[in-house]
């Protein structure tokens, strides 16, 4: 019981990451939502080795990264044991119609990425030290600063174009 | 766009949409997925063959000539191993232990699996060819009680096995196709990391 309700309080408190790399992973809602019930369900499965070890962030980075990357390609519409309707995420609403465009051109760009660099600008972008990225993917840390400098490179030429 | 990520992120911040109900219901209950699907029609389709496997060990004895006891074996092993292999390799792919390996181990791990469960299906492809040819003259004996080489049989026959022929191929190159379809672009991926790192 104890275990129970510090887990919903680690993912109530963390529930936007979880949000954030749901959405670059999957290209619609359905998804998205089978996404994130898979996170949570592996952040449950490994609550205990995390509460020995890592940092939250680190943890829920690793977890949530290494589920999106099994689980891209593999979904299914089928049924869902959860109703989908139960299973509710966050709605990026109530923005305004400019900043609402800027996001969608944003994901836009980040979606053409390959999965390595999604992971690593998501990572960069949520402001994560390059120590903490290479802890997360078990890249470099020399290797991690080359890759998103070219990724932000790579960006930035999808951008202009 | 760091700042639009920065934006974004504080107006997450401020909603908090889950229940502690979602939460749990969330950590309790499985999701389908395509890996798992494939496997409720493997795990079908290696019953059915165990089912056959069964039928032709059993009746194994009236396969009365080298020919046909050799069909019989190649039919059997068919049968018996590839399920089973396929079966196993799908079953690594949705155990992987993604909570303590780190993304680039996970990487590794996945592809590795994947490509492993490949290869299987190029091998069920072939095999499948092979299998018909083997299965024909053991069902022909068992079931019909007649030898299929001594038999002569008119066209209707060839048009018939022509059709199946086609239908097999269609339908191998459809599993194929579906398998492939899953393995993306993570192999590529896995070149880049060795090539850097």
């Amino acid at each position: 019981m104890i275990k129970e309700k510090e887990f919903v309080k680690v993912i109530k408190a963390h529930e936007a990451i979880i949000f954030k790399i749901t959405t670059i992973y999957t290209y619609n809602r359905e998804d998205q939502k089978d996404l994130y019930q898979d996170v949570v369900f592996h952040l449950w499965k490994s609550f205990d080795s995390f509460r020995n070890e890592a940092k939250i962030s680190t943890w829920m980075y690793r977890v949530a990264l290494n589920t999106a990357l099994t689980h891209i390609n593999k979904v299914k519409r089928q049924p869902f044991p959860v109703s989908i309707d139960e299973v509710v995420v966050q709605q990026l609403e109530n923005y305004d119609s400019s900043f609402e465009e800027k996001l969608k051109i944003m994901y836009a760009h980040i979606k053409q990425l390959n999965i390595l660099e999604k992971g690593l600008i998501l990572l960069f972008l949520e402001g994560r030290k390059y120590d903490e990225i290479s802890e997360i993917t078990g890249l470099s840390t020399t290797n991690v600063g080359t890759r998103i400098s070219r990724i932000k490179k790579k960006l930035k030429e999808q951008i202009s174009k | 766009m760091q700042q639009v990520w920065q934006e974004m992120s504080l107006e997450l911040d401020k909603q908090k949409k889950l229940t502690n109900d979602i939460i749990m219901k969330m950590t309790q209950e499985k999701y389908s997925n395509r890996f798992k699907t494939i496997s409720v029609y493997e795990t079908l389709g290696a019953v059915i063959c165990y089912v056959m496997a069964m039928y032709i060990l059993s009746n194994f004895s009236k396969l009365d000539t080298w020919y046909l006891q050799f069909c019989g074996i190649f039919t059997l092993l068919y049968l018996t191993t590839l399920p089973i292999l396929v079966l196993r390799s799908l079953k690594r792919i949705q155990h992987l232990d993604i909570s303590h390996k780190n993304y680039k181990e996970t990487l590794y791990a996945y592809t590795k699996e994947k490509k492993n469960l490949l290869l299987l299906q190029k091998v069920a492809v072939v095999g499948s060819f092979l299998v018909m040819f083997s299965s024909l003259p053991v069902f022909s004996k068992l079931i019909a009680k007649k030898d299929f080489f001594a038999i002569t049989f008119g066209p209707s026959f060839y048009i018939s096995s022509l059709v199946v022929l086609l239908f097999l191929f269609f339908f191998a190159r459809w599993g194929y196709r579906s398998y492939l379809k899953i393995t993306n672009s993570a192999e590529n991926i896995l070149k880049e990391l060795e090539q850097n790192d």
